[in-house]
Order: structure tokens, then C-alpha cells, then sequence
């Protein structure tokens, strides 16, 4: 019996007027989003490739250790054509080198806003917002609609359970649905093959997750309709109800979320952080040219009375010892204000994180928050990527500086530049220090990103598939107790 | 007659639930909106205060004013919470310095990735997105679902003339939701005024302009459905053929539009800009230093003096070489960007969605515009800026090296940071921004224009019966 009715749930979605159309506009839209993703990833495949000979060549040009910059890219992640995540909003590069923090700028969309103005169309957009309304648009009137025909009093005339009913309801509409769904996505991933798009298989494997995870989105949404149909009496008032409901969901609920939670937390922002910053390492130089002044006073005060020959003799032999001094002095003073800079940097991410995790705990009410945050995780495209792509950068930054430090060292103390000295006997002169040869970059430590392992990707994932699943069991069992009570005349 | 006509059809939308439903959902929204717009308008505002005290406070002590560390930063106006447009998305920060490119960095979204993600609520947003949905939810089955019930029949039986049945359709329609929704918006404004928000008489005109825009928007939702309901027989088939057409309108058309622009325009990436202006900043540095080691002294007065001027010069033929190698390089890429821009914008402009989005963020001053305005404001600025940074020390900081001699012990006379002129972003005054909108604003009435006139041919061939 149960495959019976299931049949005829099939039959009735498929054959429905509403069905064309939503199967086409479904279709043209995920392989409209797949396509233009491809296009998008190799473009920037292609950018990434060109930033990086410009930034060898950029390099090339330095004559001097000491004035070497080095910039890293993020790399572009195959899997961003499905779900472009913040991506496009989160900085390209980093400066690396001895003077500069770590940090990401030049967003894509900063630099072409035309993009920003109406985002991105990619497959979890199409997921969550016309999927979604879809899933609503078959099942709102599944139980209710039967009733208004007039059919679901001349099914019950058999002997049938009524969990019975509801499940080939639930399972039928889910197969009805979910089928076609999967043409234009298996189309999507030949698309991938098609195109040479290479995908390690940890990136398969989150990628059919990922799919996967749609789908369960997608059911949620099936199992709501069903349920608002079954406790309402009529089809246009449980079509109303999940409508406004689908809103909230989608719409709504994630970007009040944000934005309550954005009220409580209090996060300085970046401009001041950085104009605090500029003030603490500028007061910390003054106090090292004090403190070199100070001492160099001290040894005016040491060598008086000493004639000119003793002076000479005396500077000599304490050169060395000097020089010492001196730099330990420029070394305090920059490590008070790397150490300064850090601690800021991890007051603002404490204070970010708070709010971040109130946001996402206030937004997880919608599904739809649930299942894009599942699928930024999934894909990396989420909002820790900043955090994670800096702190790589970080340790990244510490073996360059080490490295460029050790060939300063090796090559002559000198700051090399230029260099304007002054003497009363010859008057100005500009020496040009820096050296002619080329430097060698053989040795220059590599950055290479740092592989997550699949249970790295899926974990932070968890807790929103978690969640997708309850709330499809949540509107399930509700849809299950009204229907057991549900007036069939 | 018609304004029987147009009492029942207000007076049939308003008692329906779904009517109830929608109404409140869209106050509920619309208030929020204000609310978290003037809160959020006032903790961007006090975060900009602080980071520019903060500024102020890090030239302290500071001797010499071409020591300082400036930066400038855009402001955040009222509107811009109301309308976000792309204000979100674009560099704020702008190191400044008496000479050469300046450079905006540090988005909001960049910053706040959180927001990237779920992006904000705002007036583009409620009404381009939930209202023209209930739009259609209300409007869907205005002819046909009379028909399916058979009161088309009855009113007919009447000697009531067509086209003054549909006029009062579409206008009763219209009203019974506008006219409510005036409440919401007037609580908003209410709430702006309680909550403080600085907005000038300008900007007042402003919001009213992007309040009516909104409903002329509004109303070539309602026209197309009922256009569509006179197409069809079903008003199930209207229904979803009105669905799909919102889902292209509102979501497809303007992001395609803008794809399908990028594939047909190609604008040269930014690092290959900055690489070519590298490249020729090493030449022109190289040049620089051979210059400066052929200083001779003329022996005549201070060596240092005389250094100082020699070096000026060269600076400033150097600087001027690499400002007109810039401006050439950055001319080209605003020209394709501008070719690229006006392409996807007539494609979109195929959606009244995207006429409706672009004509409010011009009229919020947060269209694309805005990059250029404060790019503009800030060259403005950067050359007063050196202005002062000369008067008070004789130079201005440039691309070359700055003596600057270092006293010690004696009176070291410092700064005063409050001297610094201050940058003061305006707004675009209201001639501008309604001449940059008058084309989406009238594009907008001429789709109201265009599907009245359809529904009103359709309907005067439509089978009553």
C-alpha cells in the first residue's frame, strides 16, 4: 500500500503544470551558477598565477635584503564555485616583511565593486532561497489539498494507517523532488570534469557532503510544507503560513541576527586599532632616540678631558660594546611594540569572536542560516578563513623574517639604502649603498598552505548538519502528531 | 463608480489574512530597519570618532609635521544605514600623505566578515525583495481568481465599463497597501528623530524620494500581476508564472547582468596596475639617486639648506613623472570599468529590481558613485593638506627623503594636532542625485505605464465568463 501511494505522489508532482516549470528554471539557474563559478575560478586561477610572477618579479627588482617584501595570495579553492562564501569579501594578499602586521587586504569586491553591488549567484544561494521556495510550493497543500478535493476522504476509505499516508506522503514528495533535482546537478559535476577542474579527493568527498547537505536543507523545507499542511484546514492558509515562515527563514532571521548581535558586543574598529598601534611604536621610538642619546651623553661625559688621539683610541675599543648597547636598546623598544601590537590584535579577535558566536547562536534559528554556515565550512569559504589564512601567514612571516635576518647578517651589517652624510670638509654626499648583484632567492623559505585534513573540514560543519537534521525531525513529528489528529472529512 | 469600485477592492485586500499577514511582517521589518539602522549609524559613528582621537593623539609630541602618521577616513552618514548599498564593500581608510596615490583599504565586510556572510537589512532590501513578493501574493488572482469564484460575472452584470473595472483594480490595490505602510515608515522616521540621528533637511527629502521611489516600485509589482492575471486563466498558473518571473527580477537578471558584463568587458586587474607602477618606480628611484649624487655645493651658505631645496626639486619632477604614469595607467582602468559598469547596468535595467536598487543607492549617495566621491574629496583634501604641511614647515612630505633634524635637549617646541585641517566628506547635493536617478525613476513609471497598458488591452478581450 505504502508504495502505491507513494507512486501516486510521484505521479501527481511530476505531471503537475508546476513541475515544468519549476524543474526548468531550477535546472537553468544551477547550471547558469556551476558554469559561471567555473569561468569565475579559472579567472582567478589565472589572476593568482600572474600575482604571483608579478610578485617574483617585484621581488627581483630589491637590491638589498633589509627593503625585501614578499606578498602572498590566497590561493583560489576549487570548491568556491559552489559556494562563494565570503570569498570575494575577504582581502587577497598580505604584505609580508619585517615592518607590517599580517593582514589581508584588497577584497575583490573592493577592488571591482560593480560585483558587490548585487553579490554573487552561486549554488548555495540557489539552494537556499529557490529551492527552498520550491520544496514549499509542492507541499503546502499536500494534506490540506487532498482534504479540499475531496480525495484524501475516498483514500481513508481504505484501510490504511495514517502514519502510513503521511510517510508515502513524505517519502513520494521527496523523491518526486529530489530526483530531478539531481539531472542538472550530476550535469554540474561533468561540468567540473568537463572543464579540468582538478579536485583532490578530500575535496570530492567534501564536495558530495556538501551535496548531500543540500539535499537535507531541501527536505527540511519539504517535511515544513507537509507540516503546515497538516495542521491547517485549508491549502491558501497553509500556502500564507509557510510563505511568511520560508521569509523568515531565509530572509529574515539570519541578518537580524547579525546585526542584534552586532549592538551588544562594542569592537573598536580597525582605524582606531591601527591609530593606537602608530601612537604606541611612535612613543617607543622617541624613548630609543632618548635613551641612545642619554647613553652617547654618558660617553661624551666618560672621555672628557681626554685629548683628541685618546678619544680616537677610547672609541675604538669600545665600539663593539657600544654598537651592542644600542641595538639591544632598538630591540627592546620593537619588541615592546610587536608585543603591544599582538596584544591589541587579541583583545579585538576575543572581542570579535564574542560577537561572532552570539550572531551565529541568534542566526542558527533559521535553517537557512544553518545550512549556509554548514556550507561555508564545509567549502572554507567561512568567516574563521581570515583568522586561519593569517595565522598561517603569521608563521609564515617568522621564518621570512628569520631568513632575511640571516642574510643581512651574512652580508654585511650595513643598512645598506642610501645614504646622505654630511662633513664639514666635503660638504653633502649621497652614497648609494645598496648592492648591484642580484640577490639569491634559492633559499627563500616557500609558503605553502597548509592542508586541513577532511575531519578538520567537516567538523566545524557538524553541529549545522546537526542541527538541519533535528530540524527536520522537529517538523516531521510535528506534522506527524497533527496529522493523527487531523479532521479527514 | 470607480471609486465604488476601488472602496470594495481596498476593502476586500485589507479584511483577508493574508493581508493581516503581510502588513505585518513588512511593519514589523520596516521599523526594525530604522531601529538597527539609527543604532548601528550611531556605533559606526562613535567608532569613526574614536579612531580619529585616536589619530589625533598618536601626532602628540610629534616636532615636525611632516612626522605624522594621518589617516583619513570616510564617515559614516545616516542614509547609508537606511540604504547600504555599497558602502559596505569599499575601502574607508586612506593613509594620508602630502603626495602621490592614495589608496582606500579596509572595508566593513573585510573587516566584519560576519556581516559578509548574512550582509544587512535595509530599505533596497525590503522593499525590492519581501514587498514585491506580497505585491504578487496579493495581486496574483485579482481578475482571474474573480473569475474562478464568479463574482466577475456579477459585477458585470452591472453596467460597469471595463476599463474602469481594472484602473480600480491596480489603484485599489496599490492603496490598500501603501496607504497602510505609511504607518511603519512614519514610526521609522519617528524613531529617527527619538534616536538622535543627525539628518539634515537634504537628507529628509532624500529619504522621502527613496520612500516613493520604493512604492513606484511597488506598484509595477502590483500592475504586473495584475497584467498577469488577466493573461491567464488560472489564477494557479498566474501565480507561478509570476513566481518565476520574481525569482529572475529580483535574483537572476541583475547578477547575471553583471556576469555576462565581465565576460564581455575585461578590466585589467589591480596587480597588474600596481606591478607597472612598480616597475617604473624603480626606474624613476634609480634615476632619482644618480641625481642626487651629482649634487654639487655652491659653497655659498648652509650646505644643508641648499641639500634640502635641491633635493625638493628633484623630488617634485620625480613625483611628477610618476603621477602622470599613474593617472595614465589608472585612467585606463576606470575607463573599462566605467564601459563594463554601463553594459551590465543597461542589461539589468531589463529588471525594474535593478532600476529600483540603483535608483535608491543613488539617491542614498551609496551607489557606485560614492567610491568616486570620496576618491575626489580625499585628492581634494590631500592637496590642502600639503598646503598646510608647507606653510608650516617649508615642504611637504614627498616620494624622496625628508631631512628632518633632530633637536636635542633645549625647548623642543611640538605640535598641535588640533591645527590639522579637517577632512569633511559631503554629501552630494540633492540636484545630483536626482539627476543620476531620473532615468531608473522614470524606467520605473514606465513599467507601471507598460503593464497597466497591458492588463488594460488584455483585459478589454478578457472572456468574463
Amino acid at each position: 500500500m505504502f508504495w502505491i501511494l507513494v507512486q501516486k505522489e510521484l505521479k501527481t508532482i511530476i505531471q503537475s503544470p508546476k513541475f515544468v516549470t519549476t524543474f526548468l528554471t531550477c535546472s537553468i539557474l544551477i547550471l547558469l551558477s556551476v558554469y559561471v563559478g567555473i569561468q569565475d575560478y579559472k579567472i582567478s586561477l589565472n589572476k593568482y598565477a600572474a600575482a604571483q610572477s608579478l610578485v617574483k618579479n617585484e621581488m627581483e627588482a630589491a637590491s638589498t635584503w633589509l627593503e625585501l617584501e614578499n606578498k602572498i595570495y590566497r590561493k583560489p579553492n576549487p570548491l568556491q564555485i559552489f559556494s562563494a562564501g565570503i570569498n570575494n569579501d575577504l582581502g587577497r594578499f598580505s604584505l609580508i616583511s619585517q615592518s607590517h602586521d599580517i593582514k589581508l587586504e584588497s577584497s575583490s569586491y573592493s577592488e571591482d565593486p560593480i560585483f558587490a553591488f548585487f553579490r554573487y549567484l552561486d549554488f548555495t544561494f540557489i539552494v537556499t532561497i529557490v529551492l527552498s521556495l520550491f520544496a514549499i510550493l509542492f507541499t503546502y497543500d499536500s494534506v490540506n489539498g487532498e482534504k479540499e478535493s475531496g480525495t484524501l476522504k475516498l483514500v481513508f476509505s481504505n484501510s490504511i494507517p495514517r502514519s502510513t499516508f503521511l510517510g508515502a506522503k513524505f517519502f513520494g514528495s521527496w523523491l518526486g523532488l529530489i530526483t530531478p533535482i539531481s539531472i542538472p546537478i550530476l550535469i554540474s559535476i561533468l561540468f567540473l570534469l568537463l572543464f579540468n577542474i582538478s579536485l583532490t579527493s578530500s575535496q570530492w568527498i567534501t564536495l558530495i557532503l556538501y551535496i548531500i547537505t543540500s539535499f537535507g536543507y531541501f527536505t527540511f523545507f519539504i517535511a515544513l510544507g507537509i507540516m503546515f499542511s497538516s495542521f491547517t484546514k485549508t491549502s491558501s492558509s497553509s500556502f500564507l503560513i509557510s510563505l511568511v515562515v520560508w521569509i523568515s527563514f531565509v530572509f529574515i532571521i539570519p541578518r537580524i541576527g547579525t546585526m542584534l548581535a552586532g549592538q551588544f558586543v562594542d569592537i573598536p574598529s580597525l582605524a582606531e586599532i591601527e591609530s593606537m598601534k602608530d601612537s604606541f611604536s611612535k612613543a617607543k621610538l622617541n624613548e630609543q632616540f632618548e635613551k641612545i642619546e642619554q647613553l652617547q651623553l654618558k660617553r661624551e661625559n666618560e672621555m672628557q678631558g681626554f685629548s683628541e688621539s685618546e678619544k680616537e683610541i677610547y672609541k675604538e675599543e669600545n665600539e663593539w660594546e657600544w654598537m651592542k648597547e644600542e641595538s639591544a636598546i632598538t630591540k627592546e623598544m620593537q619588541d615592546a611594540s610587536v608585543q603591544y601590537s599582538n596584544k591589541l590584535n587579541e583583545e579585538v579577535r576575543n572581542k570579535k569572536n564574542k560577537m561572532e558566536r552570539l550572531a551565529l547562536a541568534l542566526s542558527r534559528f533559521s535553517p537557512a542560516s544553518s545550512f549556509q554556515l554548514a556550507s561555508m565550512n564545509m567549502i572554507q569559504t567561512d568567516i574563521d578563513l581570515k583568522n586561519r589564512a593569517e595565522d598561517n601567514l603569521k608563521e609564515y612571516k617568522n621564518s621570512f623574517v628569520d631568513f632575511i635576518t640571516k642574510k643581512q647578517n651574512k652580508n654585511g651589517s650595513g643598512p645598506g639604502g642610501i645614504r646622505v652624510s654630511l662633513s664639514s670638509l666635503t660638504g653633502v654626499q649621497v652614497e648609494d649603498k645598496r648592492g648591484k648583484d642580484k640577490l639569491d632567492f634559492t633559499e627563500l623559505p616557500v609558503f605553502t598552505e597548509p592542508e586541513l585534513s577532511l575531519a578538520n573540514i567537516i567538523q566545524p560543519a557538524v553541529m549545522d548538519i546537526g542541527l538541519i537534521a533535528i530540524y527536520i525531525f522537529i517538523s516531521f513529528g510535528i506534522s506527524f502528531a497533527a496529522f493523527l489528529k487531523f479532521d479527514l472529512r | 463608480m470607480l471609486k465604488n469600485l476601488i472602496n470594495k477592492e481596498i476593502r476586500e485586500i485589507i479584511q483577508s489574512t493574508k493581508f493581516v499577514i503581510s502588513f505585518s511582517v513588512c511593519s514589523l521589518l520596516i521599523i526594525l530597519t530604522f531601529y538597527v539602522g539609527a543604532k548601528s549609524y550611531h556605533v559606526n559613528k562613535s567608532q569613526f570618532d574614536s579612531a580619529a582621537a585616536e589619530n589625533l593623539r598618536g601626532m602628540e609630541g610629534v616636532t615636525d609635521w611632516r612626522m605624522i602618521d594621518h589617516n583619513i577616513s570616510l564617515p559614516p552618514f545616516p542614509l547609508a544605514f537606511l540604504v547600504s548599498g555599497i558602502s559596505n564593500d569599499i575601502g574607508r581608510n586612506i593613509k594620508m600623505s602630502g603626495y602621490g596615490e592614495l589608496t582606500a583599504k579596509d572595508s566593513k565586510y573585510n573587516e566584519d566578515l560576519i556581516y559578509a556572510a548574512f550582509r544587512f537589512l535595509d530599505l533596497d532590501f525590503i522593499f525590492q525583495v519581501i514587498l514585491s513578493l506580497f505585491a504578487v501574493l496579493l495581486a496574483y488572482n485579482s481578475v482571474n481568481g474573480e473569475k474562478e469564484l464568479g463574482t466577475l460575472r456579477l459585477i458585470f452584470s452591472n453596467s460597469v465599463p471595463r476599463d474602469k473595472y481594472i484602473l480600480a483594480k491596480i489603484l485599489g490595490s496599490f492603496l490598500a497597501v501603501a496607504l497602510p505602510l505609511l504607518i511603519p515608515f512614519l514610526i521609522g522616521m519617528l524613531l529617527l528623530i527619538l534616536l538622535n540621528v543627525p539628518f539634515t533637511s537634504t537628507d529628509w527629502l532624500k529619504l522621502l524620494l527613496i520612500i516613493s521611489t520604493g512604492f513606484l516600485f511597488f506598484g509595477s509589482f502590483i500592475t504586473l500581476s495584475v497584467f498577469v492575471s488577466t493573461l491567464t486563466k488560472k489564477s494557479s498558473n498566474s501565480f507561478l508564472f509570476l513566481l518565476v518571473t520574481w525569482i529572475l527580477f529580483v535574483l537572476v537578471i541583475p547578477r547575471a547582468s553583471i556576469l555576462l558584463a565581465a565576460s564581455a568587458v575585461e578590466v585589467p586587474s589591480v596587480d597588474k596596475l600596481n606591478f607597472q607602477k612598480n616597475v617604473f618606480a624603480n626606474q624613476l628611484s634609480e634615476e632619482h639617486v644618480n641625481a642626487l649624487k651629482s649634487f654639487k655645493s655652491s659653497g655659498a651658505g648652509d650646505v644643508i639648506e641648499e641639500f634640502q631645496k635641491y633635493m625638493a626639486e628633484k623630488n617634485a619632477t620625480r613625483e611628477e613623472k610618476m603621477n602622470a604614469f599613474s593617472k595614465q595607467l589608472e585612467e585606463e582602468r576606470n575607463n573599462r570599468q566605467n564601459a563594463q559598469q554601463d553594459l551590465s547596468f543597461t542589461i539589468a535595467r531589463v529588471s525594474p529590481a535593478a532600476s529600483f536598487s540603483f535608483a535608491v543607492s543613488n539617491l542614498a549617495g551609496t551607489s557606485l558613485e560614492l567610491i568616486k566621491n570620496y576618491r575626489d574629496q580625499a585628492k581634494n583634501y590631500q592637496k590642502v593638506f600639503a598646503d598646510f604641511q608647507i606653510d608650516k614647515t617649508g615642504s611637504t612630505t614627498t616620494s624622496g627623503m625628508v631631512m628632518v633634524v633632530r633637536k636635542t635637549g633645549g625647548d623642543v617646541k611640538t605640535i598641535n594636532p588640533s591645527e590639522l585641517p579637517k577632512f569633511n566628506f559631503t554629501q552630494p547635493d540633492l540636484s545630483n542625485v536626482l539627476s543620476a536617478s531620473i532615468i531608473d525613476i522614470g524606467l520605473l513609471a514606465f513599467f507601471n505605464i507598460l503593464f497597466f497598458a497591458g492588463s488594460f488591452v488584455t483585459f478589454l478581450k478578457y472572456d468574463l465568463r
